[in-house]
């Protein structure tokens, strides 16, 4: 866990965050602290929050809490860490050759990698996009597996 | 000159009483101590132009080795009329390395000796010379024991010692303020030495500033900016005291001061650089450049008329194309009837005139100038560029549509790819 990042617990705080970031890129962590997978993903954001800093905001949501839960359902968080990004509100996509373009899931391999990833989605939103395509190669990207109803 | 000599003595006595800073009969006496060493410097260098005339027969190459005029005179008195240089003894009297440099020149100097006459009255000169530097330097010492009340401003920043030589060098204060501080730090400066030693290590260019205790104790890198900035405050300082503006001393003691914390800051390390976020993505437009160069490359890729012709079409007229029958790539406009040529010449594209030039330069070094003087240029150039066609042949070749093109005499081949 870092000490640099906010943490969020309540469903009132995400709300808050998300409507007050104002064009900036709004990067929404949802993981635990205990998870090694989540750690290495708290890690890159932490070292590149500052450097992203002029174009985007990050922060940690707490999965186990009960307030969130409903922000869980809604984006069918289910593979931990996953990571959502807004922009003005509005939830944006990327398509990283992955079942799921609603959010990131896993962690990054480098933090240039993340740095790249919001850039992307920044040009996109500026653009007027609510999808854009992921700049990273598919080797760097996290691959997992969608159950649909335990099959 | 004895005359002040003795009241020099008298002032020296006197110098022990607790005296009121504004003292005038001192000051006067320092004034005229000043005037006295200034005298006594230019006495000292007519003696010394003297000693050098007459003893230029005896050893020429000397002067040149040898340029303080006191070192000079006593190495003379040393000398005497000796021939073998190397009997004499001069240590303590000159550097090692300038004795050794001494000796060799005088084994090989085209000197003679001297008579007697000459000779004495060389050695009374350099008597003479030797008698004025240590009064010099008596009249020196006082003005120096009295610095404290003549300049206390100067003497709080450099030092009695050095402010003494300054005031002395200078010819008084009044001289010395009006100095401009470039001048104030060469005083005393000592000239290049030429005897072959190498000008890499020669020391920059500072007088007696250098001897004060601010300038040792500063690190060889900011020496130099120490130097000015010590040779700039004393200057100040000296315009204070030749108007007696602070007989307390206090304004040199807050010069002092400020170069001190000036010269600290200077070694203070610089901040430590922090990283900065990464600039907002397509916040800064990308600077567009123009001028020739640009323009000049552009040519290089820009649409050529044979292309530009090609491109379009003709209404009504169906456009002719590489494997006919509508296949292939159409043609448009090129080699339509009514513009006379099946092949457009490029005409002089600037990017062909170049190709043209480096393909010249290539054959013509490969052929040497064994070349008969028959062989014509047009030979070597590449496929397009230059082309000397008949307008009237080529209208005919389109009008009959039986002449093949296949073994064409004038037209070459109707479809050029660029390699």
């Amino acid at each position: 866990m870092s000490y640099l990042l906010t943490t969020l617990t309540t469903k009132q705080e995400v709300d808050s965050i998300i409507r007050s970031t104002i064009d900036k890129v709004l990067v929404l962590r949802f993981g635990r602290a205990s998870d090694s997978v989540c750690l290495l993903l708290d890690d890159v954001l932490a070292k590149s929050a500052r450097d992203v800093s002029k174009f985007a905001t990050v922060a940690l949501v707490d999965i186990d809490s009960d307030d969130v839960q409903v922000y869980v359902k809604y984006f069918d968080i289910t593979l931990i860490p996953s990571t959502i990004f807004f922009f003005n509100a509005h939830h944006m996509k990327m398509d990283s050759g992955t079942a799921d373009h609603s959010k990131w899931v896993g962690a990054f391999r480098a933090k240039q990698d993340f740095v790249d990833v919001v850039e992307a989605i920044f040009r996109g939103a500026m653009k007027g996009k609510l999808i854009v395509s992921c700049p990273l190669p598919p080797e760097r990207i996290p691959k997992y597996q969608l159950y649909y109803k335990d099959v | 000159m004895q005359k002040v000599e003795d009241a020099l003595e008298k002032g020296s006595d006197m110098s022990n009483h607790g005296l009121v800073l504004e003292d005038d009969p001192e000051y006067q006496l320092i004034v005229d101590c000043n005037a006295l060493s200034v005298d006594i410097e230019n006495e000292l260098v007519i003696i010394h132009n003297f000693i050098r005339d007459k003893y230029r027969p005896k050893f020429p190459e000397l002067e040149s080795l040898v340029h303080h005029p006191i070192d000079y005179a006593r190495v003379v008195q040393k000398i005497g009329n000796e021939m073998d240089v190397t009997l004499v003894d001069l240590e303590g009297l000159l550097p090692s390395a300038v004795i050794m440099v001494v000796s060799v020149t005088a084994s090989t100097t085209s000197g003679k000796p001297l008579p007697e006459d000459v000779l004495e009255k060389i050695v009374d000169a350099c008597d003479r010379a030797l008698a004025l530097d240590s009064a010099k330097k008596k009249v020196l010492d006082f003005v120096e024991s009295r610095m404290g009340f003549i300049a206390p401003n100067l003497s709080a920043i450099v030092g009695s010692t050095v402010a003494a030589k300054l005031m002395g060098t200078a010819g008084g204060l009044a001289a010395l303020a009006k100095m401009p501080a470039c001048n104030v730090q060469l005083l005393g400066a000592k000239r290049k030495n030429l005897a072959g030693f190498s000008t890499a290590t020669s020391q920059y260019r500072i007088g007696y500033v250098e001897q004060t205790e601010i300038f040792q104790s500063t690190p060889p890198a900011l020496k130099m900016r120490a130097g000015r900035l010590l040779a700039a405050k004393s200057t100040l300082a000296a315009r204070v005291d030749s108007t007696r503006g602070d007989p307390s001393g206090n304004t040199g003691k807050a010069f002092r001061e400020e170069i001190r914390k000036k010269i600290e800051k200077w070694q203070e390390p610089p901040p430590a650089k922090q990283p900065k976020p990464l600039p907002v993505p397509d916040s800064e437009p990308k600077k567009k450049r123009g001028g020739r160069r640009l323009r000049k490359m552009k040519e290089r890729y820009a649409i050529t008329d044979m292309r530009k012709l090609a491109n379009r079409m003709q209404f009504g007229i169906p456009e002719e194309s590489s494997l006919g029958d509508g296949l292939g790539e159409g043609y448009g406009m090129l080699g339509q009837a009514g513009s006379g040529k099946l092949r457009v010449s490029m005409g002089q594209s600037k990017l062909a005139a170049k190709v043209a030039k480096k393909f010249k330069e290539k054959n013509y070094g490969s052929t040497g100038g064994a070349t008969s003087g028959l062989t014509s240029s047009l030979a070597f150039t590449p496929v397009q560029g230059i082309e000397l066609s008949n307008p009237q042949a080529h209208a005919h070749q389109l009008g009959s549509g039986t002449q093949s093109t296949y073994f064409s005499e004038t037209g070459t081949f109707s479809k050029i790819k660029r390699i």
